[in-house]
């Protein structure tokens, strides 16, 4: 016997939500951490028939380590200029008239694929009432040479993955070392990129202002940056992560290394500077002991970063 | 924080059969037969013990000679099978496969079951177990109760209350079934509520309460004579369960288990019969650690547990000759998650998953095969392949211990079991070994930071693991008499790859308890094995004698102790009748723990022997049978702790237990 029956059960099929939500990870990461892509203009002067434009992450200059691209177009023609020396030297004048640079690339290099000057910046403190930032830019077309002075703004740089640190090494040599990347991190390997800057005394006196001479930075050579990342937070006892690489010059200049962050939240990168020569110039060994319930002890040298 | 619970409901389920004839329930030759397909099943009958009627599931299978538990408190045991955690055993209900959703499994999947809504557990010792998918230490399938097509009674129900002294313990069981030639449904409530109990030193086990809720439902209807469909829910609930031995309590853990299933039988042929199921079940639980004031961290650690399955059977039968084919297929996907406040909560919080969106996919075939060669001996083989495909969502997670591991892996599990029994007169025999693959746990795959508060390390899992392999070989003898019955069972597991936590050189804790970071790995080897000693003695026609020993013994390839197998254990008890009286009383207990485990966190633990007793009186209330019960576990008031106990938490001192059943 062959029936069709068609029928309908109306079966108890409890459909959940989730009492609580599952956390969502992009979101996570993102609480306290903008990341920037997009170099937007940050100034644009005009000079006789030209237009200079810097642009930077954001349209914004930061405390720490900025790429610059930096354009110049003759107005009359319409055209790039993309064959002059562009010297690029950012002054810091304080509320007594003294003046200090800060590391950065003084001979821009001209990146044809993409048509601007490109440089980089370590802006060593924020414009405020005391203390003012101010760029002098030079340049050559058809044989004729123009400078520029501008004043900028040099904002707080509110992301911590991008801190910078400056300080005096056991050489008697000024130091800078700024983060350059990760801009987000993740809970993950995550390559670190940091410059190491050292400020370059002056061997002559100064001559017309602004003598470059004066005020002249490097980017140190086959130095090594020893890291050892550690959350502070007493309650997570000195915790830190496995398979952490020290940082190393590559051919850009930059140091990189790999930091594993284990979690979100607050962490130190405690660092310790070495020389080619493979001395400690800077920072201290902190201990490994797991220590709940105390701070975790940083390195007189290091930088705290949160994500 | 809380949101409200979105429960309830409604699947339509319409299904348009062509239907064949005969009934199912007719016990035709050809179905008789299918029943006996049931091979070398040690299967409990009802869900209660000797001593107790009114039985968590766990007390039940604690009456099982092969299962011994892992107690982090009153509620949720994790069972060992053969001496083996739980990640190398299939624990299903029905064959469907659930995983929990706690990383420091405090929700094994017996606890989202409720005995009163199960018929029976059927335990299978090694690769026997092999038909739900890739085992090493066997199976624990908890059956739910169904109720069969036209009962000449269309009504039946059960109620049962009780209270038990010790923890304050309160409880409701109540089962209800309608049965008819077309239409069955049946349904379950269970409620139990119970407070901390107290130790053998009348101290009070703080944070050891526990609040249960369960539900079930079940509607089947017969399409044809020989089909039927089925759908079928389990709802549970647990909330403010305390865990002693843990830093952390639960505060809501819920699970919810459907099913809807299609069965086919055949009166003719070499197919006999055709049972397939799809299912879904999803798990969250949530733990909380606000009632613990001495942590030192505030941490709020959810998880989620979600599963699709498929499962497909097939019995074959020709003359003495008979087959059990079962294809398994699931995708389960767990996250757990961790959030740890600073002391100073306006800070930002610390957030890892520790289990990175893990999906488990597996799809296997099983054959089990019975050949009937004689009246006294059969031989029974069978086998199974499957594929288990691992993804982790997010693998940087992983990278951070085992850089460039990649984001999945695929594993093929083969196994393969035989086993020959025979039967001379009142003796039987049997011999049998298996081999079998496992693949890793997700968290022996993918945890992170996994704390484990038994020997204070946190777990990182490896996703390179190699399959765990197991060599196995098993032997019995019996003699069963008309007074007198004796059985002896040995097994014997030698695991390639075993998988442990060792620690690691690299890394430092995360949780703040935690002493260090344990990494899991593979042992070389390492060996298992077991034995039970099983007597009975009928003194009288109304006074029976049991007894049961077992011993166990595992080592790893240095030689040392593995961590939570059992000493050797006894238990003896005499059960007598008089009219409608029964009283059972018993003794059991562990000798002194001499082989553990000081490398796996282990301590020594002495030995315990614990008495208890019970009355009950069956009478009848107009036409129910009434049974009332009253006994008493641990008179003596023992203060003790076994070797898997969590912590040494002690286990709760003596205990009146009442309970009244009502049959409808």
């Amino acid at each position: 016997m062959k029936k069709n029956i068609f029928f309908v059960i109306a079966a108890l099929v409890a459909v959940t939500s989730c009492t609580l939500d599952k956390t969502d990870y992009e979101a996570e990461i993102s609480t306290v951490v903008v990341e920037h892509f997009e170099f937007n203009e940050v100034v644009s002067i005009n000079k006789n028939n030209y237009q200079i434009r810097i642009e930077a992450l954001n349209g914004t200059l930061y405390k720490g380590y900025n790429d610059i691209h930096l354009t110049i177009t003759n107005t009359q023609t319409n055209e790039n200029i993309s064959t002059s020396n562009v010297t690029f030297l950012p002054i810091i004048t304080n509320y007594n008239g003294n003046n200090a640079s800060c590391p950065h690339q003084y001979n821009l290099n001209y990146n044809t694929e993409n048509n601007y000057y490109s440089g980089y910046a370590v802006f060593t403190s924020e414009s405020n009432e005391l203390e003012n930032w101010e760029v002098h830019i030079s340049f050559t077309d058809n044989g004729e040479t123009y400078t520029v002075n501008q004043d900028i703004i040099v904002e707080e740089q509110a992301n911590m993955n991008l801190n910078m640190t400056a300080f005096t090494a056991n050489d008697g040599e000024q130091y800078f070392i700024a983060l350059v990347a990760p801009q987000k991190p993740k809970i993950a390997e995550n390559e670190l990129v940091a410059g190491i800057y050292k400020y370059n005394q002056p061997s002559n006196e100064a001559g017309t202002f602004p003598d470059p001479s004066q005020f002249s930075y490097t980017e140190v050579s086959n130095y090594t940056l020893l890291l050892d990342p550690r959350m502070p937070e007493p309650s997570m006892g000195n915790h830190s992560s496995p398979n952490n690489q020290n940082l190393t010059q590559q051919e850009d200049g930059l140091y990189y290394g790999t930091v594993n962050y284990t979690m979100t939240g607050n962490w130190t990168l405690n660092f310790r500077l070495q020389n080619p020569d493979g001395d400690i110039i800077k920072g201290t060994e902190v201990s490994t002991d797991f220590t709940p319930g105390i701070e975790g002890e940083r390195s007189e040298l290091h930088i705290d970063i949160l994500f | 924080m809380k949101k409200s619970i979105t429960l309830v409901i409604l699947l339509f389920v319409s299904l348009y059969t062509t239907a064949q004839n005969t009934e199912k329930e007719k016990k035709k030759d050809s179905i008789v037969a299918l029943d006996e397909v049931q091979l070398i099943t040690i299967i409990k009958k009802k869900i209660e013990t000797d001593m107790k009627m009114a039985v968590t599931v766990d007390e039940f299978l604690a009456s099982s000679d092969n299962i011994s538990f892992i107690k982090r408190g009153a509620y949720a045991w994790e069972p060992l099978l053969n001496n083996m955690s739980s990640e190398r055993s299939t624990i299903t209900i029905d064959g469907m496969h659930v995983f929990g959703a706690c990383t420091d499994k405090m929700d094994p999947i017996t606890s989202y079951v409720e005995s009163n809504n199960l018929s029976k557990i059927d335990i299978k010792s090694g690769q026997e177990g092999s038909m739900h998918g890739a085992t090493v230490a066997g199976s624990i399938d908890l059956k739910r109760k169904s109720t069969p097509f036209n009962l000449s009674k269309k009504w039946n129900g059960a109620y049962q209350t009780g209270f038990e002294f010790n923890n304050k313990q309160f409880f409701n069981l109540a089962n209800a079934s309608y049965s008819g030639s077309k239409f069955v449904a049946d349904g379950s409530l269970a409620y139990r509520k119970a407070e901390n109990y107290s130790d053998g030193n009348t101290e009070e086990v703080k944070h050891s309460q526990f609040t249960k809720f369960n539900a079930s439902l079940g509607l089947a209807y017969k399409t044809s004579e020989l089909s039927s469909v089925k759908v079928e829910a389990i709802y549970d609930e647990a909330k403010d369960v305390g865990y002693p031995a843990l830093p952390m309590d639960l505060w809501l853990s819920r699970a919810l288990i459907t099913s809807a299933t299609y069965k086919q039988l055949f009166k003719e042929g070499l197919f006999r019969a055709l049972d397939t199921k799809i299912y879904f079940n999803a798990i969250e639980h949530y733990m909380d650690d606000t009632t613990r004031p001495e942590n030192l961290v505030h941490m709020d650690m959810p998880g989620w547990s979600t599963t699709y399955g498929l499962l497909s059977k097939a019995n074959l039968k020709s003359n003495n000759f008979s087959s059990e084919i079962q294809l398994n297929a699931y995708n389960n996907l767990s996250t757990a998650e961790m959030r740890m406040y600073p002391q100073d909560r306006s800070e930002r919080s610390m957030f890892a998953y520790s289990w990175p969106a893990v999906t488990t996919t597996f799809a296997g075939i099983s054959l089990n095969n019975s050949w009937e060669i004689s009246d006294k001996s059969q031989l029974n083989f069978g086998g199974a392949l499957g594929v288990n495909y691992n993804h982790s969502k997010y693998v940087e997670f992983n990278w951070i211990f085992h850089p460039g591991t990649p984001q999945e892996k695929t594993r093929i599990l083969p196994s393969f079991h035989a086993g020959y029994q025979l039967d001379i007169k009142n003796f039987n025999f049997s011999v049998g070994g298996g081999y079998g693959h496992r693949a890793p746990s997700v968290s022996e795959g993918y945890g992170y930071y996994i704390y484990n508060s038994f020997d204070r390390y946190d777990y990182i899992g490896n996703p390179d693991l190699k399959n765990e392999i197991s060599y196995e070989g098993n032997a019995s003898a019996g003699y069963k008499g008309d007074k007198f019955s004796l059985q002896a069972n040995v097994n014997y597991f030698y695991i390639e790859n075993y998988i442990i936590g060792r620690i690691l050189s690299l890394g430092s804790p995360m949780n703040y308890q935690s002493v260090g970071v344990k990494g899991y790995t593979s042992l070389e080897y390492s060996t298992l094995f077991n034995f039970s000693l099983n007597t009975s003695y009928t003194i009288l026609d109304n006074l029976h004698w049991k007894g049961v020993l077992t011993y166990a013994r595992g080592k790893d390839d240095n030689k040392n102790n593995l961590p939570f197998i059992r000493p050797l254990s006894y238990q003896s008890s005499i059960h007598y009748r008089y009219n409608r009286f029964n009283f059972q009383t018993s003794v059991n207990g562990d000798l002194e723990q001499i082989n553990y485990s000081p490398e796996y966190g282990e301590d020594q633990t002495p030995s315990y022997t614990i008495w208890n007793l019970s009355a009950d009186y069956t009478f009848k209330i107009k036409d129910y049978r009434t049974v009332v019960q009253i006994g008493a576990e641990n008179i003596l008031n023992e203060y003790y702790s076994t070797y898997a106990d969590w912590g040494n938490i002690p286990r709760m001192g003596s205990n009146i237990f009442t309970s009244l059943k009502f049959n409808f």
